[in-house]
């Protein structure tokens, strides 16, 4: 239709209202179908950040002598830098301009090591030239005075300002817990004293502790450093001048244990220093190559030990590895200055170079690892630090990964917990996997009977009896996946699980019933079965609901008949092929969903049947052939693209169905193919998690991308589809 | 076209009147039947589904009969009063690998009861098993009454005393008391509920508005709020009257209490204001059972949910429903029917409007829940955080469209089911022949003129097929609405009488969401589960009727075409 015709003597208010039309009609047109091709642009334009590297620049250079300073905090939102010196003293440092705001003094006598209370925040334990321990947190308290903003700093010195005298010493550690201390010396001999104070409580005096004494190990007790590892359950003792170690189960402060003795030790270069990771469930090893090992404590046989599962490579020694505060990142720093961005649990390494000149005599991140603060002997140098998303790789999405506490590399999807040391585990596969098991056993159950459906339908049945299935099988595409899901859920899994043996029977008994009937049809005289013929499908259905009352009925007796001696088949199950039965599985999961299924391929491969051009089944009849025979060689033959394309939706449906996966599983990401094992598909992922997911978080974002490849994957299975169905349109005009 | 109806009989099997297994399989018949089984099994599926959901949800509301039950087991002997609300048999050995003493067994299978036995306060658990063989006695008296309470669910008992203000009354017909009682108390109950409501909501909503008016000008450097200030004072003056006079009500409410008989013997006080609904099943004729399972079925229609959505009506969600399935069609229809109209009147029809069409029958079979997690990043907190940064400043940090709610849940399902309104009408479009056009050219109309007075009125029937299909299914979808508006109870419904009316920020309840909530992740399974049906019923009844129409809609189109051809 051509828009180039001219009318003569056309009002000027006609020719307005049809060119009006035509740009609203343009541009509301465009507008939708640009609409639809931002979905998909949005959903990929979250996911980009999640793929961008880190980024690292200078932010501020103060030139400041830091002499005397051992250690460096800073508060959650970057306001205020507060210095430890070794004067006993915490200043507290104005992060815009260096300007000092606070110096407070902690303890009268000089410190000689600081550490933080493992796993407080901003908490720190020194360790005083008097041999006496000193706790104390370091508070940034947010004041609005008359409406303004102000930062009050304070230093609280823990338990009642007291110090624990603790006599000379090589090396300490403390872990505190809500109302536990837990204070590990290592003496001049080597033996460590073990010491755990109860009811702690941060404004009040510590009680007497309970004691304990662990051998000494080291034939050099100086080079040994000690560390409290997770939970304060377990203990570290490392050889800092070759790598060996030893680990040590304090669960029980009464019976300590030596789970491993091992080594850090590589054959071909020595070993530097080992670093824990946030949590302290791993260590990071450095060696004089330039070489970083990941240690993990997990499962070895009985015990626990630790073991390495990955080493990162640079190309200089690494001299210094510090720890982000909330997340398993590292920053890798080489003797020559030159720093490196990681994470452990991803493996992302030399992402990110961020040049520090030289190695900094004390460097950390700050809380949110959003800045790092490097300082050298006469300056200052504050990094803003840009790495959102260091957790995800395409090895952590897509591939087997070792984690923490794992015994061997896995596929893991468990996204949070409560724990902030938690290392979450962000594998889509078994996600991918629960997707294809639901949509495989709901295709199992859907294609037979919706393409058999078809066929009768198309070919054989009555056009009164078509003219009610067809709107009938409407109303089932209709019906809301809620109420199946509710259904399978909490009525049908009941059910099955009490009638499993009669349910499977159902595969065989109803269609051997039907044809025992059928043919006994054909004893009745012909004229009455020209009559029936086209009725077949209604005459099934009393019989199908007679079968399969008595079926279900008798299941017992079923059971008895074939499980001798295990009762019912979940026992059988059970004790004979060792098989879990989880009450919402698989099997309830094929049946509700491929009710929801059946209808859209019944519809698309009926129209393709129903659409072969008739000169060809004419053809087939005239030529002898049955009409079962001109079905199978003829009319199937001819619409199988449409049935393939029908197959093709169908799929793509039941991959995405989420409230019946929703509610009629268990909703475990678990890999294992099992009929009577649950699982979590993408969509169930995203219903269960999206609402509790932070914006902008990695998790979020990768939610996301799940969204996107559930999107890209029914794009494919519909576009193929479609493109075949069209195909096909043509091929029957031509015909 | 249609030149057969279906394939003849198979001519080898006419003319004899039986035949031989082998010629029977090798015919082909038994296949074809083996396909008609699968027919049968998709209807007895569709039926038989819809037949329990109905049976199921309306079985519910009939005044069931109240037993009174003595019952003894190993370990006791006791009365049990109350509903079955289920019938289940189980296997000899299952009893008794569970009851290995119980050894007077009937023959045949274990019959088992569900009791509903309510009293939760008292009485813990409100639902029990019992074994039918184990039942000593069972009677109805006719004196039991059922008290609906407006917490803890329902009381069963006879009643011995009413008491007013602690003294027992006097009077012979204790009952037609009781009721006439609790109809005061429950007039009463409406009068506070209405002033809470309307009044007391109204003047909350609108010191909220003066706080955020106060806050705006703040944000502008006026620190003047003498006006606001007069105006608040006289708001909660106002307020402080309502209160005055709810108290009053309150003190009113607790005069009446009555005194039950519950099943273990004891005596239990039950205060009138706490009753929602009385009767006497076991006295009840089929009549009013019958107008009392009506009465019941209105209220389930038309009340609010209590106890966390697990008693009490849908209306709420109901009504959250609709309101969100008619925004979703205002915004639905124009779009759908002006890209179908451009894609097919006014796009240059070529291999991209081919690809565009392609893309648009693909988008019909996205997940929805890709919809939901498009509408929550893009609508929600795009769009909407970007709204709130504009014009609510004052209400920050809450946020005011930057949250899922109404509007973006309707957005959301109008984009999830424009294709089927773009593939309906362009269908429509389709089938109206170019010489209708060509002839209204011809005559000298425009394009709009002929768009508009020949295409269209043509096509209705098409547009309004689809979007009926698209209302159909926007109305059962709830996967993309947990993400983007539905909650589990709102506060408020989306409309009321403070302006602007209809708030479209406000988040809303859904039958669809509450199916999956009550039914999910109530505590008590056995009591929801009847609701939950309810809820499925009146899901399905709205979702079969729109679609009814719909194909009712399309069989006329189709004939109107055969008209127009001819």
């Amino acid at each position: 239709m051509s828009e180039k015709y001219q009318l003569p003597n056309l009002s000027k208010s006609r020719t307005v209202v049809n060119s009006a039309t035509r740009s609203i009609v343009r541009v509301g047109g465009i507008a939708v179908i640009g609409a639809i091709v931002l979905i998909m642009a949005y959903l990929f334009w979250v996911v980009i950040p999640m793929l961008l590297p880190a980024s690292v620049s200078l932010d501020h250079q103060f030139d400041l002598s830091t002499e005397g300073v051992l250690h460096v905090s800073s508060d959650d939102s970057f306001e205020v830098i507060s210095l430890i010196n070794a004067d006993g003293s915490v200043v507290c440092h104005d992060a815009e301009d260096m300007s000092i705001l606070d110096e407070i003094e902690v303890s009268p006598s000089h410190f000689k090591t600081v550490k933080p209370l493992y796993p407080l925040a901003n908490t720190f334990v020194a360790l005083t030239e008097l041999d006496t321990l000193v706790f104390f947190q370091i508070v940034h308290r947010v004041r609005f005075l008359n409406e303004i903003r102000t930062i009050e700093n304070q230093v609280d010195v823990l338990f009642d300002d007291s110090f624990i005298d603790v006599g000379s010493i090589n090396d300490f550690d403390a872990f505190r817990s809500d109302e536990k201390l837990r204070v590990v010396l290592l003496n001049i001999d080597g033996s460590i004293d073990l010491h755990e104070y109860l009811n702690v409580d941060d404004a009040y005096e510590l009680e007497e502790p309970k004691s304990t004494t662990i051998d000494a190990w080291s034939p050099s007790p100086r080079n040994v450093e000690i560390m409290i590892g997770p939970l304060g359950r377990w203990l570290f003792e490392i050889d800092v001048t070759n790598g060996d170690y030893r680990l040590i189960n304090v669960a029980s402060t009464r019976r300590t244990s030596v789970e491993q003795v091992g080594s850090f030790r590589l054959e071909n270069s020595s070993f530097q220093f080992a670093e824990p990771v946030l949590g302290r469930y791993s260590f990071l090893v450095a060696d004089d190559q330039g070489r970083v090992d990941h240690w993990i404590l997990g499962p070895i046989g009985a015990n626990q030990g630790l073991r390495m599962v990955r080493t990162f490579d640079y190309p200089k020694p690494i001299k210094k590895i510090i720890l982000e505060h909330r997340r398993k990142g590292f920053l890798a720093v080489d003797h020559s200055g030159r720093g490196f961005i990681g994470h452990t649990t991803s493996a992302a390494k030399k992402r990110t170079v961020v040049s520090l000149e030289k190695v900094p005599r004390l460097i950390a991140f700050s809380p949110r690892a959003d800045r790092l603060i490097a300082i050298h002997d006469d300056s200052i140098d504050i990094f803003r630090v840009n790495n959102k998303h260091p957790e995800t790789s395409w090895t952590t999405l897509w591939g087997k990964v070792d984690y923490e506490g794992y015994k061997e590399s896995a596929f893991t999807w468990q996204s949070s917990s409560a724990d902030v040391e938690f290392e979450p585990k962000f594998s889509l596969m078994p996600l991918l996997f629960g997707s294809i098991k639901a949509a495989f056993y709901a295709m199992l159950v859907a294609t037979p009977i919706a393409i058999l459906g078809a066929i009768y339908t198309a070919m054989f049945m009555s056009p009164q009896m078509r003219k009610l299935i067809k709107p009938g099988i409407e109303i089932m595409a209709a019906l809301p996946t809620v109420i199946l899901g509710f259904i399978a859920g909490l009525w049908l899994a009941p059910l099955i699980e009490k009638h499993l043996t009669a349910i499977m029977l159902l595969l065989l008994i109803p269609p051997l019933g039907v044809l025992l009937f059928a043919y006994l049809t054909t004893l009745l005289p012909s004229r009455i079965r020209a009559s029936l013929d086209g009725w077949f499908g209604a005459l099934t259905v009393p019989l199908l609901v007679l079968l399969g009352w008595l079926t279900l009925a008798n299941n017992e007796w079923f059971a008895s008949l074939i499980f001798q001696g295990h009762g019912d088949a979940k026992t059988w199950l059970y004790e004979v092929l060792g098989v879990d039965y989880d009450q919402r599985n698989a099997l309830i999961i094929g049946i509700a969903m491929g009710l929801a299924v059946i209808p859209i391929i019944f519809s698309i491969a009926e129209d393709a049947i129903y659409g072969v051009p008739q000169h060809l089944v004419h053809g087939s009849l005239a030529l002898g052939a049955t009409r079962w025979q001109t079905l199978v060689r003829v009319v199937l033959l001819t619409a199988s693209p449409g049935i393939f394309s029908a197959i093709m939706i169908g799929m793509g449906r039941a991959v995405g169905e989420t409230m019946i996966v929703l509610m009629a599983t268990g909703n475990t990401p678990i890999m294992d193919f099992n009929l009577f094992q649950g699982m979590r598909t993408f969509a169930a992922n995203i219903a269960v998690e999206m609402p509790e997911s932070e914006v902008g978080s990695t998790h979020f974002r990768i939610l996301f991308l799940t969204a996107f490849v559930l999107f890209l994957i029914t794009f494919l299975l519909n576009t193929v589809a479609e493109v075949v169905r069209q195909r096909l349109r043509a091929r029957y005009g031509n015909l | 076209m249609e030149t057969y109806d279906r394939l003849p009989i198979e001519p080898g099997l006419q003319r004899k009147h039986s035949v031989s297994i082998r010629r029977w399989f090798r015919s082909g018949d038994p296949w074809i039947w083996l396909s008609a089984t699968a027919v049968g099994v998709s209807i007895v599926a569709v039926v038989g589904l819809i037949t329990l959901i109905a049976w199921k949800g309306l079985a519910h509301f009939w005044p069931a009969d109240v037993h009174t039950i003595e019952y003894h087991d190993e370990w006791d002997e006791y009365v049990l009063v109350g509903e079955i609300a289920q019938r289940e048999s189980i296997s000899r050995d299952l009893y008794q690998e569970f009851n290995p003493s119980d050894t007077e067994l009937p023959p045949g299978s274990v019959r088992r009861w569900m009791m509903k036995t309510g009293n939760r306060k008292v009485n813990a658990p409100d639902f029990r098993w019992i074994d039918v063989h184990l039942i000593e006695s069972k009677i109805q008296d006719p004196n039991m009454v059922v008290f609906e309470r407006s917490e803890w669910g329902n009381a069963y008992g006879t009643i011995v005393e009413l008491r007013e203000s602690g003294q027992t009354i006097a009077v012979d017909d204790l009952w037609s008391e009781l009721k006439r009682r609790v109809q005061r108390a429950s007039s009463l109950r409406n009068t506070s509920e209405k002033l809470q409501k309307r009044s007391i909501d109204q003047i909350n909503y609108q010191l909220e508005r003066l706080r955020l008016q106060q806050r705006k000008r703040e944000l502008r450097g006026n620190f003047e709020t003498a006006d606001l200030n007069t105006k608040q004072s006289e708001l909660i003056q106002e307020y402080e009257l309502h209160e005055q006079s709810l108290r009053e009500i309150d003190e009113k409410l607790q005069r009446d209490q009555v005194v039950i008989r519950i099943a273990n013997g004891s005596e239990s006080i039950i205060e009138l204001r706490d009753i929602e609904h009385l009767w006497r099943p076991n006295s009840m004729s089929f009549l009013s059972k019958f107008g009392h399972y009506v009465s019941t079925i209105w209220n389930f229609l038309t009340q609010d949910s209590r106890e966390a959505n697990t008693e009490g009506g849908i209306f709420p969600a109901l009504f959250g429903t609709i309101l969100m399935v008619i925004l979703m069609s205002v915004l639905v229809t124009p779009f759908g029917v002006i890209a179908a109209v451009y894609l097919r009147e006014y796009a240059r029809q070529g291999t991209l409007v081919r690809l565009i069409r392609i893309a648009v029958n693909n988008l019909a079979g996205v997940p929805s829940i890709v919809y939901g997690v498009f509408g929550l990043g893009f609508f929600v907190y795009l769009i909407g955080g970007t709204i709130d940064d504009l014009f609510f400043e004052a209400a920050k940090p809450a946020p005011t469209f930057g949250t899922p709610g109404l509007i973006w849940a309707s957005l959301t399902l109008a984009l999830l089911t424009v294709p089927v309104v773009i593939v309906s009408t362009e269908e429509g479009l389709t089938r109206i022949p170019s010489a209708l056009r060509e002839g209204s050219l011809a005559l000298g109309a425009t394009k709009a003129e002929t768009l508009f007075k020949v295409v269209m009125p043509m096509a209705s029937p098409a547009m309004l097929t689809g979007v009926i299909l698209a209302i159909a299914r926007a109305a059962g979808e709830v996967a993309p609405l947990m993400l983007v508006g539905v909650v589990k109870l709102a506060p408020s419904l989306p409309i009321d009488g403070n302006f602007p009316f209809l708030h479209l920020d406000r988040k809303f309840m859904h039958l669809g969401f509450h199916i999956y909530d009550v039914g999910f992740q109530s505590p008590n399974v056995d009591a929801v589960r009847p609701l939950v049906f309810a809820t499925a019923l009146l899901l399905i009844l709205i979702i079969i009727v729109l679609n009814l129409t719909a194909i009712l809609l399309r069989n006329r189109l189709e004939a109107r075409y055969r008209e127009a051809l001819q």
